[in-house]
């Protein structure tokens, strides 16, 4: 098996996976309890939460655990929106983002907020010139993602927040760090707001987590028993919580070389991919090497996907989350309909081995042709 | 090239007979500070000057140490031609922003040609011309520019940051710090610290009447206390049994009176036993009945032992900024209770009179009790870095 769909999302390491089935056989009390094992559990709770503080180098009462970036999103943007919209009902958003921003600006819009959508220019970066313009004084909320899931973006959020504060400084700044965190360095002092997710740094899946400043007041989602500042009431999740604070301080290590490794996987692709005809690489210089994205424009991704899997190599369509439908971050970078709809995501991680990067070239050229030369029958 | 980091003294350089037991002690406790950073230090009456790779890290690290006045970043220089260091002062210099700027000059090395004036204006002038648009002044200029020409070296530096003050740690001598699990008493044991005494901790745990976490809080708040004072020693006395007696036997208005005065006699027993001179805590005129003054007098009166109130005339307001300041606010304000706010009384005496006291004290055999308990109390010893129990599971 070839797996090249990190995007998506990624295996659990092995040591994480370790971790969680001893805190899962040997941490049993809940660490809301008073007794002996409840304090036990919430010691272990305290540490692993401590660790990830000091990885960003932010206050413990920062975090809050969710299921997912998706709840994570929730809570922030329905989260601010809730709280100050007596001071403004507009929000921005980019063009880049993960669906789940835009399932939410639906929601907002339905009651009542009004969501402008930031341009951006033909290399993806954020159009500051228009982003300054969006910002009114009833301006609530920016979310911005650190890195785009579908051609890999990268956005300078520590710019991005300068603007904003500068427009307006009463604006909340959130940006969904999902697709940054553990392939690049990514500071949460850049933002108000972010959200991260362990089941794509190689820890377990069904939890996440928000960052949120001390600063900014949010209105919870859901309420339960436990202090009242707290935005996820409810039983900690103590193994998957363990699990991910050791996934985010094994991801953290390490990320240039990494990166570096990457780069190279991902510049052997481009160069072979790039003399075919009818393949385009969806690429700018502000792309992470970590995402490559491919528009094939005489096939159907989805077929190709397919016949990929039949030899046991796995990439995606845009993203997994928004399979079958046209690539929005290609459609904002080049505006062309048939580029949009034809593209397929390769994802690269530092476990990738440079034999598998070969033997998916191998099959992606044999593949491409057979199913290249039943459509020019047509 | 190298970068070091200078230290000025604060308030000990007015101590003239015992100057090198202050100094020495300083060193010692730098020394402990930088205990995981390789390093040198040299000093004298002026300066410690301290040799590092890591010149950031032990700048952050000596930040914590009192008896600090300022803390700077040096550049060292081997070249001792006045042409020399007037080109590294040029080359540090040149790109930092400011307007105006002063030299100040300082020779160790007495055998340096010129007079320091000289040198400071020399330099002064050669500044100038290689800069555009900048001029020297003498007073409140943007940036000082320090110049000492030692025997083996040339120093740069630029004004730095403030240190703590105070007294470097231990050369007043030792405290016993009545540690509860409050806002106030983490506070006073700085203040104490940061006079210079070394401090040991008593906490009354009174279990099961008290959680286990309230034990935990205080542990956290000793390891915050041991940032500035080094390895903090915690003396956990089990006090359930004299407790449980109290409640027992004596009229509960009179609870928190006898209870205090408990406290106060083990403190300064324990304290005697660690050569301990004071006892430190966290009173505060008037904050709750046990200390109005007449309260506060009838307490104290049970042992001989003087008693420090760091906090004693300040508002709750300005100890909780200092317990913010400290780090210490977030850790005391978690909500489990220690053994004096359990069996509070509704309406506790608020003028104790100390002839009921005695009355009262002579109901139960505490004498014993109070022996047992220090016999029996657990040590903890407390590093400023957590040993973190669950290290494998991360």
């Amino acid at each position: 098996m070839i797996y090249l769909d990190y995007s998506a999302t990624t295996p659990v390491a092995l040591e994480v996976l370790d971790t969680m089935t001893r805190t899962t056989k040997e941490f049993i009390g809940n660490a809301n309890s008073l007794n002996g094992l409840g304090i036990k559990s919430k010691e272990l709770l305290n540490s692993a939460i401590k660790q990830i503080a000091e990885l960003f180098s932010v206050l413990e009462s920062e975090l809050t655990f969710t299921s997912s970036s998706t709840e994570s999103n929730n809570m922030a943007l329905i989260g601010v929106a809730m709280a100050m919209f007596k001071k403004g009902k507009h929000i921005i958003v980019s063009k880049l983002e993960h669906p789940s921003i835009y399932a939410i600006c639906d929601y907002l819009t339905s009651i009542g907020f009004e969501i402008n959508y930031v341009n951006n220019n033909e290399e993806g970066l954020i159009d500051f010139d228009h982003l300054k313009s969006l910002i009114r004084p009833d301006t609530i909320l920016v979310s911005i993602c650190a890195v785009n899931s579908e051609m890999g973006i990268r956005q300078p959020l520590k710019m991005i927040r300068q603007i904003i504060k500068k427009e307006n400084p009463m604006t909340q700044f959130h940006s969904d760090m999902t697709q940054g965190i553990g392939k690049m360095a990514l500071s949460l002092h850049d933002v108000d707001l972010a959200s991260i997710s362990s089941h794509k740094i190689y820890g377990p899946k069904g939890i996440a987590l928000l960052y949120k400043s001390s600063m900014v007041n949010i209105k919870p989602l859901i309420y339960g028993s436990g202090k009242s500042n707290d935005l996820k009431p409810g039983t900690p999740a103590l193994p998957l919580i363990v699990g991910f604070s050791k996934a985010l301080r094994l991801a953290l290590d390490d990320l240039e070389k990494k990166e570096k490794y990457i780069s190279l996987l991902n510049e052997r692709i481009c160069k072979k991919v790039n003399s075919i005809e009818g393949v385009l690489i969806n690429k700018t210089k502000y792309s992470i090497p970590h995402i490559l994205n491919l528009s094939l424009m005489n096939i159907k991704p989805e077929t190709f996907i397919h016949a990929m899997d039949n030899e046991g190599i796995y990439i995606s369509t845009n993203t997994a989350c928004s399979s079958g439908d046209l690539s929005s971050a290609v459609m904002a970078v080049y505006n062309d309909l048939t580029r949009a709809t034809h593209t397929i995501r390769i994802s690269i991680s530092s476990q990738t081995t440079t034999e598998e990067i070969t033997r998916f070239i191998e099959a992606f050229e044999k593949n491409y042709q057979t199913l290249n030369s039943l459509v020019a029958k047509e | 090239m190298e970068k070091v980091v200078i230290i000025k003294y604060g308030e000990l350089s007015t101590k003239s007979d015992n100057i090198n037991f202050f100094l020495k002690t300083l060193k010692n406790n730098v020394e402990a500070k930088l205990k995981e950073i390789s390093h040198e230090i040299k000093y004298d009456r002026g300066r410690m000057i301290v040799y590092t790779n890591d010149t950031e890290k032990a700048l952050v690290k000596i930040k914590d140490v009192f008896g600090i006045h300022e803390i700077c970043i040096g550049y060292k220089y081997q070249d001792k031609t006045l042409e020399g260091i007037k080109e590294n002062v040029y080359k540090q210099i040149k790109d930092l922003s400011f307007n105006t700027f002063k030299v100040v000059t300082k020779r160790s090395d007495k055998n340096f040609p010129g007079k320091s004036m000289e040198i400071s204006a020399d330099i002064g002038g050669y500044l100038l011309s290689r800069l555009e648009g900048k001029k020297v002044i003498l007073h409140d200029a943007d940036l000082t520019i320090h110049v000492e020409i030692r025997i083996n070296e040339v120093l740069i530096y630029f004004d730095g940051e403030k240190g703590l003050g105070g007294y470097p740690v231990s050369t007043l001598g030792k405290g016993l710090l009545m540690l509860s699990g409050g806002i106030d008493s983490p506070v006073a044991g700085y203040l104490a610290i940061k006079r210079g005494v070394r401090i040991e901790a008593i906490y009354f745990d009174s279990p099961p009447h008290t959680s286990p976490m309230a034990l935990k809080k205080v542990e956290d708040l000793a390891r915050i206390l041991a940032r500035y004072n080094g390895e903090v020693k915690l003396h956990v006395i089990n006090f359930t049994k004299i407790q449980e007696e109290i409640i027992k036997n004596i009229p509960n208005f009179y609870l928190i009176t006898i209870m205090r005065r408990m406290m106060y006699q083990i403190s300064a027993l324990l304290a005697s036993n660690i050569n301990a001179h004071i006892i430190i805590n966290g009173e505060s005129i008037g904050q709750v009945a046990s200390q109005t003054l007449k309260s506060m007098q009838v307490i104290n009166e049970a042992i001989k032992m003087p008693v420090i109130r760091p906090v004693c005339t300040y508002d709750k307001l300005e100890i909780i900024d200092l317990a913010k300041k400290i780090g210490t606010y977030e850790t005391s304000i978690e909500p489990y209770e220690d053994c004096c706010t359990i069996f509070v009384p509704d309406h506790p005496v608020i003028h104790p009179d100390l002839k009921i006291v005695y009355e009262y004290e002579s109901l139960v055999d505490f004498k014993t009790l109070m022996f047992e308990a220090i016999k029996n109390r657990k040590i903890i010893r407390i590093k400023e870095k957590e040993e973190n129990v669950y290290e494998d599971l991360l």
